[in-house]
Protein backbone atom coordinates (compact mmCIF):
# COMPACT_ATOMS: atom_id res chain seq x y z
CA UNK A 1 0.00 0.00 0.00
CA UNK A 2 2.74 2.55 0.93
CA UNK A 3 4.72 1.90 -2.58
CA UNK A 4 1.53 2.85 -4.54
CA UNK A 5 2.41 5.65 -6.82
CA UNK A 6 0.44 8.90 -6.65
CA UNK A 7 -0.84 10.98 -9.26
CA UNK A 8 -1.40 14.80 -8.56
CA UNK A 9 -4.10 16.38 -9.92
CA UNK A 10 -4.58 20.18 -8.74
CA UNK A 11 -8.76 20.31 -8.80
CA UNK A 12 -8.74 16.71 -7.26
CA UNK A 13 -6.09 18.05 -4.60
CA UNK A 14 -7.61 21.10 -4.14
CA UNK A 15 -11.19 20.08 -2.70
CA UNK A 16 -9.76 17.07 -0.76
CA UNK A 17 -7.52 19.37 1.46
CA UNK A 18 -9.86 22.10 1.84
CA UNK A 19 -12.50 19.64 3.25
CA UNK A 20 -10.37 17.67 5.15
CA UNK A 21 -8.33 20.88 6.43
CA UNK A 22 -12.25 22.45 7.27
CA UNK A 23 -13.62 19.39 9.07
CA UNK A 24 -10.83 18.45 11.06
CA UNK A 25 -9.15 21.93 11.64
CA UNK A 26 -5.52 20.97 10.94
CA UNK A 27 -3.70 22.85 8.40
CA UNK A 28 -1.71 20.11 6.32
CA UNK A 29 -0.28 22.91 4.15
CA UNK A 30 2.16 23.12 6.93
CA UNK A 31 3.51 19.08 6.67
CA UNK A 32 7.08 19.69 5.25
CA UNK A 33 7.74 15.78 6.12
CA UNK A 34 9.99 15.76 8.84
CA UNK A 35 8.54 12.23 9.55
CA UNK A 36 8.59 12.77 13.40
CA UNK A 37 5.11 11.91 13.78
CA UNK A 38 6.44 8.48 12.13
CA UNK A 39 9.03 8.15 14.34
CA UNK A 40 6.52 7.87 17.42
CA UNK A 41 3.25 6.22 16.17
CA UNK A 42 2.65 3.05 17.81
CA UNK A 43 0.56 1.50 14.50
CA UNK A 44 2.42 3.07 11.99
CA UNK A 45 4.72 -0.15 11.18
CA UNK A 46 2.01 -2.65 11.16
CA UNK A 47 -0.28 -0.45 8.91
CA UNK A 48 2.24 0.37 6.86
CA UNK A 49 0.94 3.85 6.74
CA UNK A 50 2.12 6.68 9.17
CA UNK A 51 0.82 9.90 9.58
CA UNK A 52 3.05 11.70 7.37
CA UNK A 53 2.06 9.23 4.60
CA UNK A 54 -1.65 9.83 4.87
CA UNK A 55 -1.04 13.43 4.50
CA UNK A 56 0.50 12.92 1.69
CA UNK A 57 -1.85 10.77 0.11
CA UNK A 58 -4.48 14.06 0.91
CA UNK A 59 -1.97 16.37 -0.46
CA UNK A 60 -2.21 14.37 -4.13
CA UNK A 61 -5.58 14.32 -3.52
CA UNK A 62 -5.91 10.53 -3.88
CA UNK A 63 -9.52 10.85 -2.27
CA UNK A 64 -9.74 6.83 -2.19
CA UNK A 65 -6.85 6.11 -0.68
CA UNK A 66 -7.05 8.42 1.80
CA UNK A 67 -10.48 7.18 3.08
CA UNK A 68 -9.62 3.46 2.69
CA UNK A 69 -5.90 2.72 4.13
CA UNK A 70 -5.50 0.51 7.59
CA UNK A 71 -4.24 3.88 9.53
CA UNK A 72 -7.56 5.86 8.86
CA UNK A 73 -9.62 2.86 10.60
CA UNK A 74 -6.05 1.48 12.63
CA UNK A 75 -5.32 4.39 14.70
CA UNK A 76 -5.45 4.36 18.40
CA UNK A 77 -6.28 8.15 18.67
CA UNK A 78 -3.00 8.60 21.23
CA UNK A 79 -2.21 11.82 20.16
CA UNK A 80 1.86 11.16 20.11
CA UNK A 81 2.15 12.23 16.48
CA UNK A 82 0.37 15.74 17.06
CA UNK A 83 2.15 16.09 20.41
CA UNK A 84 5.63 15.78 18.30
CA UNK A 85 4.78 17.68 15.44
CA UNK A 86 6.84 20.77 14.98
CA UNK A 87 4.00 22.48 13.30
CA UNK A 88 1.21 21.34 15.54
CA UNK A 89 -0.54 19.14 13.18
CA UNK A 90 -2.81 16.47 15.29
CA UNK A 91 -3.04 13.64 12.52
CA UNK A 92 -5.78 11.68 15.02
CA UNK A 93 -8.08 14.65 14.18
CA UNK A 94 -7.33 14.19 10.42
CA UNK A 95 -8.24 10.11 10.94
CA UNK A 96 -11.32 10.99 12.96
CA UNK A 97 -12.57 12.91 9.90
CA UNK A 98 -11.46 10.48 7.60
CA UNK A 99 -13.58 7.76 9.15
CA UNK A 100 -16.83 10.16 9.00
CA UNK A 101 -16.39 11.12 5.13
CA UNK A 102 -15.98 7.08 4.78
CA UNK A 103 -19.27 6.51 6.46
CA UNK A 104 -21.13 9.69 4.85
CA UNK A 105 -19.68 8.35 1.59
CA UNK A 106 -21.06 4.73 2.21
CA UNK A 107 -17.69 2.87 1.96
CA UNK A 108 -17.23 -0.61 3.59
CA UNK A 109 -14.54 0.67 6.44
CA UNK A 110 -11.50 -1.74 6.08
CA UNK A 111 -11.90 -2.91 9.59
CA UNK A 112 -15.56 -3.04 10.07
CA UNK A 113 -15.59 -4.39 13.34
CA UNK A 114 -13.62 -1.17 14.31
CA UNK A 115 -16.45 0.79 13.07
CA UNK A 116 -19.13 -1.22 14.47
CA UNK A 117 -18.24 -0.99 18.09
CA UNK A 118 -18.55 3.14 17.60
CA UNK A 119 -21.79 2.52 16.20
CA UNK A 120 -22.32 0.58 19.21
CA UNK A 121 -21.15 2.41 21.39
CA UNK A 122 -22.77 6.19 20.21
CA UNK A 123 -26.34 3.57 19.97
CA UNK A 124 -26.14 2.93 23.44
CA UNK A 125 -25.47 6.03 24.67
CA UNK A 126 -28.20 7.54 22.98
CA UNK A 127 -30.26 5.16 24.02
CA UNK A 128 -29.85 5.93 28.17
CA UNK A 129 -27.58 8.50 28.40
CA UNK A 130 -24.56 6.28 29.77
CA UNK A 131 -22.96 3.45 28.16
CA UNK A 132 -23.59 0.47 29.70
CA UNK A 133 -22.00 -2.24 29.05
CA UNK A 134 -23.48 -5.16 28.70
CA UNK A 135 -25.74 -3.60 26.34
CA UNK A 136 -23.05 -1.83 24.05
CA UNK A 137 -21.31 -5.06 23.90
CA UNK A 138 -24.57 -6.83 23.04
CA UNK A 139 -25.65 -4.19 20.15
CA UNK A 140 -21.74 -4.62 18.99
CA UNK A 141 -21.49 -8.42 19.10
CA UNK A 142 -25.44 -8.68 16.97
CA UNK A 143 -24.00 -6.58 14.49
CA UNK A 144 -20.72 -8.02 14.22
CA UNK A 145 -22.52 -11.66 14.28
CA UNK A 146 -25.09 -10.78 11.50
CA UNK A 147 -22.35 -9.83 8.96
CA UNK A 148 -19.82 -12.42 10.18
CA UNK A 149 -23.13 -14.76 8.84
CA UNK A 150 -23.71 -13.24 5.71
CA UNK A 151 -20.36 -13.98 4.50
CA UNK A 152 -20.85 -17.12 6.16
CA UNK A 153 -17.82 -16.82 8.45
CA UNK A 154 -18.46 -18.74 11.17
CA UNK A 155 -14.78 -19.42 12.66
CA UNK A 156 -14.97 -15.90 13.05
CA UNK A 157 -18.24 -16.34 14.94
CA UNK A 158 -16.73 -19.23 17.23
CA UNK A 159 -13.95 -17.32 17.81
CA UNK A 160 -15.38 -14.32 19.27
CA UNK A 161 -17.82 -16.25 21.55
CA UNK A 162 -15.10 -17.71 22.84
CA UNK A 163 -13.31 -14.72 23.91
CA UNK A 164 -16.14 -13.02 25.11
CA UNK A 165 -16.96 -15.55 27.14
CA UNK A 166 -13.46 -16.36 29.02
CA UNK A 167 -13.37 -12.44 29.43
CA UNK A 168 -16.72 -12.69 30.84
CA UNK A 169 -16.46 -15.29 32.92
CA UNK A 170 -13.25 -13.87 34.53
CA UNK A 171 -15.03 -10.63 35.52
CA UNK A 172 -17.91 -12.65 36.85
CA UNK A 173 -15.60 -14.43 39.23
CA UNK A 174 -14.49 -11.53 40.12
CA UNK A 175 -17.29 -9.12 40.19
CA UNK A 176 -16.39 -7.07 37.70
CA UNK A 177 -19.18 -7.30 35.33
CA UNK A 178 -22.11 -4.94 36.52
CA UNK A 179 -26.05 -6.06 35.94
CA UNK A 180 -27.61 -2.78 37.04
CA UNK A 181 -28.76 -0.33 34.53
CA UNK A 182 -27.44 3.56 34.81
CA UNK A 183 -29.66 5.61 33.34
CA UNK A 184 -29.57 9.98 32.81
CA UNK A 185 -33.00 10.78 34.24
CA UNK A 186 -33.33 13.47 31.13
CA UNK A 187 -32.32 11.10 28.92
CA UNK A 188 -34.64 13.28 26.45
CA UNK A 189 -32.14 15.97 26.85
CA UNK A 190 -29.05 14.31 25.61
CA UNK A 191 -31.34 12.18 22.84
CA UNK A 192 -32.04 15.69 21.73
CA UNK A 193 -28.12 16.72 21.12
CA UNK A 194 -28.05 13.42 19.31
CA UNK A 195 -31.22 14.85 17.17
CA UNK A 196 -29.29 18.02 16.45
CA UNK A 197 -26.44 16.24 15.27
CA UNK A 198 -27.96 14.07 13.23
CA UNK A 199 -29.32 17.68 11.31
CA UNK A 200 -26.20 18.78 10.93
CA UNK A 201 -26.33 22.19 12.96
CA UNK A 202 -23.39 21.64 15.16
CA UNK A 203 -20.54 21.58 14.06
CA UNK B 1 -11.14 21.00 57.31
CA UNK B 2 -13.25 19.85 54.60
CA UNK B 3 -13.83 20.87 51.38
CA UNK B 4 -16.72 19.89 48.49
CA UNK B 5 -15.54 18.93 45.01
CA UNK B 6 -17.65 18.26 42.00
CA UNK B 7 -16.78 14.75 41.04
CA UNK B 8 -17.80 12.94 37.74
CA UNK B 9 -16.99 9.38 37.98
CA UNK B 10 -17.93 8.30 34.52
CA UNK B 11 -19.62 4.81 32.97
CA UNK B 12 -16.75 2.64 34.33
CA UNK B 13 -16.53 3.79 37.66
CA UNK B 14 -20.36 2.91 37.81
CA UNK B 15 -19.68 -0.78 36.01
CA UNK B 16 -16.90 -2.47 36.12
CA UNK B 17 -14.62 -0.23 37.88
CA UNK B 18 -16.75 0.56 40.38
CA UNK B 19 -14.04 -0.31 42.55
CA UNK B 20 -12.14 2.56 41.87
CA UNK B 21 -15.25 4.79 42.46
CA UNK B 22 -15.14 3.24 45.99
CA UNK B 23 -11.59 4.30 46.16
CA UNK B 24 -11.75 7.02 45.18
CA UNK B 25 -14.58 8.47 47.61
CA UNK B 26 -12.32 7.02 50.54
CA UNK B 27 -9.22 8.46 49.85
CA UNK B 28 -10.85 11.74 49.49
CA UNK B 29 -12.61 11.66 52.19
CA UNK B 30 -9.83 11.15 54.47
CA UNK B 31 -7.76 14.16 52.74
CA UNK B 32 -10.75 16.14 53.82
CA UNK B 33 -12.34 16.17 50.19
CA UNK B 34 -16.23 15.54 50.00
CA UNK B 35 -16.53 14.24 46.56
CA UNK B 36 -19.75 15.60 45.05
CA UNK B 37 -20.96 13.10 42.38
CA UNK B 38 -22.80 16.02 39.77
CA UNK B 39 -26.76 15.10 39.32
CA UNK B 40 -27.79 12.96 36.17
CA UNK B 41 -24.72 13.33 33.98
CA UNK B 42 -23.78 11.53 30.95
CA UNK B 43 -21.76 9.58 29.31
CA UNK B 44 -18.85 11.70 27.90
CA UNK B 45 -18.97 9.97 24.31
CA UNK B 46 -15.36 8.36 25.00
CA UNK B 47 -13.58 8.17 22.05
CA UNK B 48 -16.38 7.08 20.07
CA UNK B 49 -18.29 10.59 19.70
CA UNK B 50 -14.60 11.65 18.39
CA UNK B 51 -14.77 8.82 15.52
CA UNK B 52 -18.67 8.98 14.77
CA UNK B 53 -19.37 12.91 15.24
CA UNK B 54 -17.86 15.72 15.92
CA UNK B 55 -20.55 17.96 17.21
CA UNK B 56 -21.10 15.12 19.83
CA UNK B 57 -18.31 14.75 20.94
CA UNK B 58 -18.22 18.28 22.51
CA UNK B 59 -21.98 18.69 23.02
CA UNK B 60 -22.05 15.20 25.22
CA UNK B 61 -19.33 16.30 27.85
CA UNK B 62 -20.82 20.34 27.51
CA UNK B 63 -23.91 18.70 29.01
CA UNK B 64 -22.13 17.67 31.93
CA UNK B 65 -20.26 20.94 32.22
CA UNK B 66 -23.19 22.70 32.35
CA UNK B 67 -24.81 20.96 35.53
CA UNK B 68 -21.16 20.68 37.36
CA UNK B 69 -21.32 25.01 36.64
CA UNK B 70 -24.55 24.71 37.92
CA UNK B 71 -23.25 23.07 41.60
CA UNK B 72 -21.23 26.60 42.37
CA UNK B 73 -18.27 24.51 42.92
CA UNK B 74 -15.01 25.49 41.81
CA UNK B 75 -13.27 22.68 40.64
CA UNK B 76 -14.42 19.01 39.35
CA UNK B 77 -12.30 15.89 39.30
CA UNK B 78 -12.59 13.47 36.85
CA UNK B 79 -10.76 10.11 37.47
CA UNK B 80 -11.20 7.98 34.03
CA UNK B 81 -8.53 9.76 31.67
CA UNK B 82 -10.90 9.85 28.97
CA UNK B 83 -13.73 11.40 30.13
CA UNK B 84 -11.49 14.24 31.50
CA UNK B 85 -9.86 14.62 28.35
CA UNK B 86 -13.27 14.93 26.60
CA UNK B 87 -14.27 17.55 29.25
CA UNK B 88 -11.62 19.28 29.32
CA UNK B 89 -11.60 19.66 25.30
CA UNK B 90 -15.02 19.96 25.07
CA UNK B 91 -14.63 23.04 27.52
CA UNK B 92 -11.58 24.42 25.75
CA UNK B 93 -13.44 24.20 22.18
CA UNK B 94 -16.49 26.27 23.86
CA UNK B 95 -14.63 28.94 25.46
CA UNK B 96 -13.04 30.05 21.31
CA UNK B 97 -16.54 29.09 19.75
CA UNK B 98 -19.50 31.11 21.12
CA UNK B 99 -21.51 30.51 18.30
CA UNK B 100 -21.12 26.22 19.21
CA UNK B 101 -22.00 27.09 22.56
CA UNK B 102 -24.89 28.68 21.46
CA UNK B 103 -26.05 25.98 19.41
CA UNK B 104 -25.59 23.36 22.30
CA UNK B 105 -27.09 25.84 25.32
CA UNK B 106 -30.03 25.90 23.60
CA UNK B 107 -31.04 22.27 24.02
CA UNK B 108 -29.52 22.83 27.26
CA UNK B 109 -31.56 23.01 30.80
CA UNK B 110 -27.99 23.81 32.82
CA UNK B 111 -26.24 26.14 30.52
CA UNK B 112 -22.28 25.65 30.14
CA UNK B 113 -20.89 28.79 31.56
CA UNK B 114 -17.09 27.53 31.59
CA UNK B 115 -16.04 28.25 34.37
CA UNK B 116 -15.65 25.68 36.50
CA UNK B 117 -12.15 24.14 37.13
CA UNK B 118 -11.52 20.69 35.23
CA UNK B 119 -9.01 18.28 37.16
CA UNK B 120 -7.74 14.97 36.48
CA UNK B 121 -6.86 13.14 39.69
CA UNK B 122 -3.42 13.67 39.74
CA UNK B 123 -3.62 17.53 39.73
CA UNK B 124 -5.57 16.87 43.04
CA UNK B 125 -3.30 14.45 44.82
CA UNK B 126 0.35 15.92 43.65
CA UNK B 127 -0.10 19.19 45.60
CA UNK B 128 -1.34 17.29 48.75
CA UNK B 129 1.99 15.07 48.29
CA UNK B 130 4.44 17.70 47.83
CA UNK B 131 3.03 19.37 50.95
CA UNK B 132 3.71 16.58 52.52
CA UNK B 133 -0.73 16.20 53.56
CA UNK B 134 -0.63 12.57 52.03
CA UNK B 135 2.68 11.02 53.89
CA UNK B 136 1.44 13.08 56.99
CA UNK B 137 -1.82 10.40 56.87
CA UNK B 138 0.41 7.26 56.20
CA UNK B 139 -0.13 5.04 58.60
CA UNK B 140 2.80 3.03 56.93
CA UNK B 141 5.40 2.99 54.56
CA UNK B 142 4.89 1.26 51.09
CA UNK B 143 8.51 -0.26 51.37
CA UNK B 144 9.33 -2.93 48.85
CA UNK B 145 6.76 -2.19 45.94
CA UNK B 146 8.78 -1.14 42.38
CA UNK B 147 6.09 0.62 40.51
CA UNK B 148 5.94 1.34 36.93
CA UNK B 149 3.84 4.30 36.57
CA UNK B 150 1.81 4.38 33.66
CA UNK B 151 -0.19 7.62 32.48
CA UNK B 152 -1.52 5.95 28.84
CA UNK B 153 -2.78 8.63 26.38
CA UNK B 154 -5.42 11.38 27.74
CA UNK B 155 -3.78 11.96 30.91
CA UNK B 156 -0.87 14.08 28.99
CA UNK B 157 -1.40 14.44 25.45
CA UNK B 158 -4.43 16.16 23.91
CA UNK B 159 -6.22 16.67 20.57
CA UNK B 160 -5.98 20.49 20.74
CA UNK B 161 -4.11 23.01 22.80
CA UNK B 162 -4.88 23.01 26.61
CA UNK B 163 -2.71 23.77 29.84
CA UNK B 164 -0.63 21.07 31.64
CA UNK B 165 -0.07 20.42 34.50
CA UNK B 166 3.11 17.85 33.76
CA UNK B 167 5.36 17.19 31.39
CA UNK B 168 4.15 15.50 28.15
CA UNK B 169 6.98 13.14 27.41
CA UNK B 170 7.87 11.77 31.00
CA UNK B 171 5.19 12.84 33.52
CA UNK B 172 6.10 13.08 36.61
CA UNK B 173 2.70 13.15 39.00
CA UNK B 174 2.42 9.25 39.80
CA UNK B 175 6.11 9.22 40.53
CA UNK B 176 5.53 11.97 43.32
CA UNK B 177 2.94 10.86 44.90
CA UNK B 178 4.62 7.03 45.45
CA UNK B 179 7.60 8.67 47.02
CA UNK B 180 5.48 10.26 49.51
CA UNK B 181 4.12 6.95 49.93
CA UNK B 182 7.49 5.23 50.70
CA UNK B 183 6.89 3.20 47.44
CA UNK B 184 9.41 2.80 44.38
CA UNK B 185 9.29 3.52 40.97
CA UNK B 186 11.27 2.54 38.28
CA UNK B 187 12.13 4.78 35.10
CA UNK B 188 10.89 2.92 32.10
CA UNK B 189 10.38 4.04 28.12
CA UNK B 190 6.62 3.04 27.73
CA UNK B 191 4.93 5.43 30.40
CA UNK B 192 3.10 7.42 28.02
CA UNK B 193 2.27 4.45 25.28
CA UNK B 194 -0.88 3.60 24.22
CA UNK B 195 -2.72 0.32 25.15
CA UNK B 196 -5.17 0.20 22.25
CA UNK B 197 -7.93 1.22 23.98
CA UNK B 198 -10.85 -0.64 22.49
CA UNK B 199 -8.93 -2.08 20.41
CA UNK B 200 -8.61 -4.65 22.93
CA UNK B 201 -12.37 -5.56 21.83
CA UNK B 202 -12.54 -4.63 18.19
CA UNK B 203 -8.86 -5.29 17.22
CA UNK B 204 -7.50 -7.63 19.31
CA UNK B 205 -4.38 -8.55 17.54
CA UNK B 206 -3.10 -4.99 17.60
CA UNK B 207 -4.43 -3.94 21.05
CA UNK B 208 -2.25 -7.24 22.15
CA UNK B 209 0.51 -6.26 20.17
CA UNK B 210 1.18 -2.62 21.88
CA UNK B 211 0.22 -4.33 25.39
CA UNK B 212 3.07 -6.46 24.85
CA UNK B 213 5.52 -4.01 24.49
CA UNK B 214 4.56 -2.67 27.71
CA UNK B 215 4.51 -5.43 30.09
CA UNK B 216 8.29 -6.64 28.38
CA UNK B 217 9.57 -3.13 29.21
CA UNK B 218 8.22 -3.03 33.06
CA UNK B 219 9.07 -6.26 33.69
CA UNK B 220 13.04 -5.69 31.96
CA UNK B 221 13.29 -2.57 34.04
CA UNK B 222 12.64 -4.44 37.29
CA UNK B 223 9.09 -3.28 38.32
CA UNK B 224 7.37 -5.58 39.98
CA UNK B 225 3.74 -3.77 39.59
CA UNK B 226 1.75 -0.63 37.51
CA UNK B 227 0.01 2.26 38.60
CA UNK B 228 -2.88 3.60 36.92
CA UNK B 229 -5.25 6.48 37.13
CA UNK B 230 -7.22 5.58 34.44
CA UNK B 231 -10.17 3.03 34.93
CA UNK B 232 -9.52 1.53 30.67
CA UNK B 233 -5.80 1.11 30.86
CA UNK B 234 -6.55 -0.35 34.32
CA UNK B 235 -8.98 -2.88 32.61
CA UNK B 236 -6.94 -3.82 29.43
CA UNK B 237 -3.66 -4.45 31.36
CA UNK B 238 -5.58 -6.03 33.98
CA UNK B 239 -7.61 -8.38 31.85
CA UNK B 240 -5.73 -9.04 29.19
CA UNK B 241 -2.00 -9.61 30.62
CA UNK B 242 -2.21 -13.25 30.87
CA UNK B 243 -3.10 -13.94 27.74
CA UNK B 244 -0.84 -11.07 26.40
CA UNK B 245 1.81 -12.94 28.26
CA UNK B 246 1.24 -16.72 27.05
CA UNK B 247 1.42 -15.38 23.60
CA UNK B 248 4.44 -13.21 23.50
CA UNK B 249 6.29 -14.80 26.31
CA UNK B 250 6.41 -13.60 28.94
CA UNK B 251 6.56 -14.93 32.15
CA UNK B 252 5.99 -12.58 34.74
CA UNK B 253 2.60 -11.13 35.87
CA UNK B 254 2.33 -7.27 37.37
CA UNK B 255 -0.31 -6.88 39.57
CA UNK B 256 -1.84 -3.25 38.10
CA UNK B 257 -3.19 -1.43 40.89
CA UNK B 258 -5.12 1.85 41.41
CA UNK B 259 -3.22 5.17 42.61
CA UNK B 260 -6.02 5.50 45.17
CA UNK B 261 -5.52 1.37 46.28
CA UNK B 262 -1.98 2.35 46.95
CA UNK B 263 -2.42 5.73 49.05
CA UNK B 264 -5.52 3.99 50.84
CA UNK B 265 -2.97 0.78 52.08
CA UNK B 266 -0.80 3.65 53.24
CA UNK B 267 -3.78 5.60 54.88
CA UNK B 268 -4.28 1.66 56.90
CA UNK B 269 -7.66 1.00 54.55
CA UNK B 270 -8.74 -2.35 54.83
CA UNK B 271 -7.94 -3.91 51.14
CA UNK B 272 -11.43 -6.22 51.13
CA UNK B 273 -13.38 -3.18 52.09
CA UNK B 274 -11.24 -1.18 48.78
CA UNK B 275 -12.01 -4.50 47.00
CA UNK B 276 -8.45 -4.62 46.12
CA UNK B 277 -9.46 -8.46 45.59
CA UNK B 278 -11.84 -7.46 42.57
CA UNK B 279 -8.48 -7.12 40.21
CA UNK B 280 -8.04 -9.94 37.24
CA UNK B 281 -4.84 -10.30 37.40
CA UNK B 282 -4.23 -10.88 41.13
CA UNK B 283 -3.70 -8.16 43.44
CA UNK B 284 -3.45 -9.35 47.16
CA UNK B 285 -0.06 -11.82 46.31
CA UNK B 286 2.25 -8.85 46.12
CA UNK B 287 1.13 -7.02 49.12
CA UNK B 288 0.79 -10.03 51.06
CA UNK B 289 4.32 -11.08 50.43
CA UNK B 290 5.67 -7.69 50.93
CA UNK B 291 3.88 -7.92 54.16
CA UNK B 292 1.61 -4.75 53.45
CA UNK B 293 -1.71 -6.48 54.30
Amino acid sequence: MSAKTLHYEARRAKSLVGEIMERSGQNLLACYQCRRCAAGCPVGEETGVTPDRLIRMILMGDREEALSNLLVWQCVACYTCGTRCPNNIQTARITETLKQMSKEAHLEPLLPRIADFHSSFMKATEHKGRFNEIEGMRIYETKTTIKELKTGNFGAIIEEMKNQAKLGMKMRKKKRMHFKVDKVKNVAEVKALFRKAKQGKGV
Amino acid sequence: MTMDMAYYPGCSLHASSELYDIQCKMVFRNLGIELKEIEDWNCCGATAAAKTDDFLAIALPARNLGIADATGLSEIVIPCSSCYSRTLVSQKRLSCDPGLKDAINEELGHKVEGKIKVSNILEVLVPRATSGEIAGKAKKKLEGLKAACYYGCLLTRFPCDVDLTDDVENPQGMEIVCKALGAETVDWSYKTDCCGASGSVNDAEQSQLLMSRIFKDAVARGANCFISTCPLCQFNLDAYQDEVGRKYGIEQRLPVYFITELIGLSMGFDPIQMQVDRHLTDAMPLLKELKLI
